[in-house]
């Protein structure tokens, strides 16, 4: 069992390609009964995850860290300094949360996020990463054409704005930071918050609209 | 390991399905599969990276066409064969065979509120200084490894510049047997211009993090 053998997980792979139960759900299903016999799984643990992904952990917690940037400088370099000791501070920290890199758009800069390889994403803040970021489109296309991905966004990137395109290829997570809209002077954090969106976050969108309808 | 998973600048792909609910779950199976993830016991060994090796070694038309948590269902299946704790024939009919593994006892709904605060770091300490330094010119191996790579296709061979440093962390193609080999860890940058031909006059950079081995000096 070598750590490079190619064919270590392949040959597997091959074997329950034949076996499996055809149905997604089915096979969910019988690898839990099966899990739940051999002792190494608690239903009632697996509600709680879900619980936990469903309520508590999801873009809020991103749009609650970009709320406090904008109100505060300090906050703001810190976090941009050494978020993973921030989102500890408010008790965000959690799974691909141990190295946590906020990245700040600014007038000439956009930044997106991307993961090449795989799906990496930073849970802790932002929840369960939609389908399309887990997507072989886009995981294939955001390194190589990011102004077309945005045009299907509905970003139109003017020529003068320098995107750059983070891809996950380690542990660290990477989150954008957007700009404050015009129009917010006076806003409360939760009123901020709640103009921020989870793609704003990922960097599929630029433009935020000072809109108070989506606050709490 | 060079499959299908390493999709980066890969062309013939249409557009991003932009419109998709906002809910986290789409199917009460993808739910389920991601609560049992986060709840079973683990054999020793499973490291993130032996996940991403297996993940990686799924055939490649199953790869692109199987739904997300499908693919981590079977991963994860692939993953307790290799590890001896379950066989193809009891992962197929959900009916064990065999003796139960000798693993601590699985997480209760209880454990819960710790454990989803655990948070696992990849930074080790090393007895040597980093060899580059923010500003270097670096360029990328030319070839990637038999097993388990960071190291992305689109990236390789080419020129760019450290942006960061980031301390020693564990090298993913030595942890899949969870050996926690650890070395310098960059953020690199590249001009676009370096990476794709369809890229001319754009001033846009893609940033990858990439570990010592994986560079020299340009």
């Amino acid at each position: 069992m070598a750590h490079d053998d190619p064919h270590r997980f392949a040959d597997i792979h091959e074997e329950l390609h034949r076996h499996l139960p055809s149905e997604p759900a089915l096979r969910v299903k019988a690898l839990e009964s099966l899990l739940v016999e051999k002792g190494m799984l608690d239903p009632k643990a697996v509600d709680a995850w879900i619980a936990v992904y469903t309520e508590e952990i999801g873009p809020k917690r991103g749009a609650t860290l970009v709320a406090k940037a904008w109100l505060d400088p300090a906050f703001k370099q810190r976090l941009l300094g050494d978020g993973a000791r921030v989102i500890v501070e408010l008790g965000f920290e959690g799974w691909a949360g141990g190295h946590f890199k906020v990245v700040e758009n600014t007038p000439a800069i956009h930044n997106m996020v991307v993961c090449t390889l795989c799906s990496c994403y930073p849970h802790a803040v932002l929840g369960v990463p939609p389908n399309w970021y887990k997507s072989a489109a886009y995981r294939a296309r955001a390194v190589r054409e990011p102004r077309a991905v945005l045009a299907e966004f509905g970003e139109i990137m003017p020529g003068h704005v320098e995107i750059r395109v983070w891809d996950s290829t380690s542990e660290l997570r990477y989150m954008v930071l957007p700009e404050r809209p015009p129009g917010t002077e006076g806003w409360s954090e939760a009123e901020l918050a709640g103009l921020v969106t989870r793609n704003a976050m990922i960097g599929t969108q630029r433009t935020l609209r000072a809109d108070r309808s989506g606050s709490p | 390991m060079d499959s299908i998973h390493d999709l980066g600048g890969r062309q013939g792909f249409g557009p991003i399905v932009t419109d998709e609910p906002d809910e986290p779950f789409h199917a009460a199976w993808e739910a389920r599969l991601l609560g049992i993830v986060r709840a079973m016991s683990r054999p020793s060994g499973w490291t993130i990276d032996r996940f991403r090796f297996a993940r990686e070694s799924i055939a490649p038309v199953d790869y692109l066409t199987r739904a997300y948590y499908d693919q981590w269902l079977q991963t994860y299946a692939a993953l307790l064969i290799d590890s001896g704790v379950a066989t193809v024939a009891e992962i197929a009919s959900g009916k064990a065979a065999g003796n139960s593994p000798d693993l601590a006892p699985p997480m209760t709904a209880a454990a819960v509120a710790a454990a989803k605060r655990t948070t696992i770091r990849y930074d080790r300490p090393i007895d040597r200084a980093p060899r580059f330094a923010v500003g270097d010119r670096v360029v990328t191996r030319r070839d990637g490894a038999p097993g388990h790579t960071r190291l992305p296709l689109y990236a390789r061979g080419r020129q760019g510049t450290v942006e960061h440093e980031h301390g020693a962390h564990v090298l993913p193609d030595r942890n899949v047997d969870g050996e926690g080999h650890a070395e310098p860890l960059y953020t690199v940058s590249f001009a676009a211009t370096e990476l794709w031909p369809d890229a001319a006059g754009l001033r846009d950079r893609i940033c990858l993090d990439l570990w010592e081995s994986y560079l020299a000096a340009a």
